[in-house]
């Protein structure tokens, strides 16, 4: 035992997936109603806002920020897509306004954060209240209805046979996209290295300012696609689109193993622990679990996923105290 | 070892013939499977709706399932109504966050032959079969009105705070409200001098309470549909001193108002039952999935015990039974 072994596979993505498979079992005991494919892909419809702002918060904090204010930017989407849609515009139009208005919310919270130095976590408090603010006003509380179909199309069709649904597709290509980013290109390399030591990065000749604003514009335009598929899914805008969803989102970041001061983590963990947190709720729903029950359950894993890394130390020291003595034996 | 195969295809064939024979397929009268979802879970006045419509399906012979997110979300709520339809219950009975958000999965509920109620918060209309309407809003506003007079006979200036004024039952109430107070002879001795809006917010309304005691020196009445402004008009009363000369009243749950009838600050409060309305809800989604009962405009409902209900259109039932709460019968409600 003298030799240490490098794992390819990281053991937290492990982990989770055998997590996953206890998840799946659990859940078909608990309901007769969960094991089936339509079944399943129809619950995946509930994780894919979540999902897409969890793929843009792991940017954000994979340089050591954090954004709360993603929620809010939904609903700023989903009634400028309702606005939109009142004036005629067609959807190839209103998309990609839509999902350029995210990315400007988000560029306006990474130029405070960056190029002013202030602290995310207040700035992105404050423009929450902000954003959540603007879509009320522009959008009130009654709310818009009248999408044409082909608004709807995201979030209400399947493809292939029926079963899968486009939000879920778009999920799918959003997530490897972000992948590749992360973890396949130079920018991505910038964002860990700005997370582990920004001042290092600074002097190795990384635009600290800029690559992090382009993360804040990225999770601001995921924002935007997330807010085209709730108006596709609910066929309703309104101002309090998407309020207190951010918590899940925030869970399923660091339960996927990504480091919540920055420089570590990958994207297939967050991508796992949607996973996980999906099937646990998906199953505990088909059992008609009390609300609070369900909240108290998600409340633990984000606990656990927060105790990960200290109970991953302790359980390294000891590995390593056993191997020390069996060296020494 | 074949032959055991070629028995048990035969068996099977045998059953799945059984299966599609008409006999077996006739509409049913009882063992129905009902599920129900409130707002959100955890709150009394939802629970004891919940309770209610148990009552009403355990004496009818059927299941009732009541489950839900913990907070009034939407999307939480959406969730979990597919998880419903995946259940393949016979009805659903819900009291919808967001009218359009909903409806999407009751349409595809209801196309799967799923029967749908709503009750306390209503749907868009073509996504459910009936709407059981705790009060109608002329009942609503003679009934908050009725409470202003127990608190002042005399009459005097009276002001409304409502959720904002894009709240489509608050803003009818107080319509109908002022409406009655100059054609009604009996109202006529209130005059209606400000609405302001607080968000059904605790602390806003508070705020809004206590500003309009001061830009109202005169003023004898503040009515709320809000069961979040009505409690918290009173608290501002008791706390700016002017218990005595100014009354809150309007909506709210006994348990919220209960200590202000009883230190006599405050008369006069008014609600519904929570629990019959769940059991008339239930019974009537019994009744309409075992073809006893169609909820279109002039049909009537028998609910063995409580009473009988008119259908309004838009298969609209109105419950419509309010209720009063002064220092005697406060105690009586456990909400």
């Amino acid at each position: 035992m003298s030799m240490r072994t490098r794992t390819a596979i990281p053991t937290w993505e492990l982990v989770l997936c055998v997590l996953i498979v206890a998840a799946g079992v659990w859940s078909s005991k608990l309901s007769p109603y969960y094991l089936s494919i339509d079944q399943i892909f129809e619950s995946t419809r509930h994780f894919i806002i979540p999902g897409l702002l969890a793929l843009g918060l792991a940017m954000v904090v994979s340089t050591g920020e954090i954004d709360i204010s993603l929620a809010s930017i939904v609903a700023v989407g989903t009634v400028a897509l309702s606005k939109l849609a009142a004036a005629g515009f067609s959807i190839y139009v209103a998309a990609p306004i839509v999902i350029v208005i995210g990315a400007l919310c988000g560029t306006l919270n990474g130029v405070l954060v960056a190029r002013y130095g202030l602290p995310s976590l207040a700035v992105t408090l404050g423009t929450m209240g902000a954003y959540r603010g603007l879509a009320f006003i522009v959008g009130s509380e009654v709310g818009y209805t009248d999408f044409d179909d082909s608004f709807l199309w995201i979030g209400s069709e399947k493809l292939f046979g029926d079963i899968v649904p486009i939000s879920f597709c778009v999920f799918v290509t959003a997530a490897i996209g972000v992948w590749l980013l992360m973890h396949r290109t130079f920018f991505g390399r910038h964002c860990f290295s700005i997370g582990l030591n920004p001042d290092a990065s600074w002097f190795a000749g990384v635009e600290v300012v800029k690559v992090k604003i382009r993360t804040y514009a990225l999770a601001g335009a995921l924002a935007g696609i997330a807010a085209l598929v709730w108006v596709g899914q609910y066929g309703s805008a309104r101002g309090d689109n998407a309020d207190g969803s951010i918590l899940f989102v925030v869970t399923a970041v660091v339960l996927g193993g990504m480091d919540i001061n920055g420089g570590r983590g990958t994207i297939s963990g967050v991508v796992l622990s949607l996973l996980l947190l999906g099937t646990i709720r998906n199953g505990m729903g088909l059992a008609n679990f009390g609300g609070p029950t369900q909240t108290v359950v998600l409340g633990v894993l984000l606990v656990g996923g927060v105790l990960r890394p200290a109970l991953a130390a302790t359980l390294a020291r000891l590995r390593r105290h056993t191997s020390d003595k069996q060296a020494g034996a | 070892m074949k032959n055991k195969l070629f028995a048990a295809l035969g068996a099977g064939l045998l059953m799945a013939g059984l299966a599609i024979t008409p006999s077996l397929v006739e509409a049913k009268d009882s063992g129905f499977k009902i599920m129900m979802t409130p707002k959100w879970t955890g709150f009394p006045y939802f629970e004891l709706t919940g309770e209610g419509a148990k009552a009403a399906a355990k004496e009818l012979g059927d299941e009732l399932i009541y489950a839900g997110a913990d907070h009034a979300e939407a999307s939480l709520q959406v969730e979990t109504l597919q998880n419903f339809v995946t259940q393949k219950p016979d009805g659903i009975i819900l009291s919808a966050i967001d009218l359009n958000a909903v409806a999407p999965v009751l349409k595809n509920a209801r196309k799967k032959g799923i029967a749908v109620a709503t009750y306390d918060a209503d749907a868009a209309v073509p996504a459910r079969d009936m709407f059981v309407n705790q009060l109608s809003y002329e009942q609503a506003a003679r009934v908050m009105l009725d409470c202003a007079l127990i608190d002042v006979p005399e009459g005097g200036e009276i002001a409304f705070i409502a959720a904002s004024p894009t709240s489509p039952n608050h803003m009818a109430h107080i319509k109908i409200m002022t409406n009655l107070t100059q054609t009604e002879d009996k109202y006529k001795v209130f005059k209606v001098v400000d609405t302001q809006f607080a968000n059904d917010d605790d602390a806003k309304s508070y705020d809004v309470a206590v500003n309009l005691m001061q830009a109202h020196p005169n003023l004898k009445v503040i009515i709320s549909s809000s069961a979040v402004s009505a409690p918290a008009a009173a608290r501002a009363i008791e706390a700016s001193g002017h218990v005595g000369k100014v009354y809150a009243t309007g909506f709210a749950l006994p348990s919220a108002i209960k200590r202000y009838l009883e230190n006599g600050s405050e008369k006069a409060f008014a609600f519904w039952d929570p629990w019959e309305l769940g059991y008339v809800t239930a019974y009537a989604l019994h009744e309409k999935m075992a073809g006893k009962f169609q909820p279109t405009e002039g049909a009537v409902l028998t609910v063995e015990k409580v009473g009988t209900f008119k259908t309004a259109k838009d298969g609209e039932v109105v419950y419509g039974k309010p209720l009063i709460f002064t220092k005697d019968t406060v105690e009586k409600y456990k909400f």
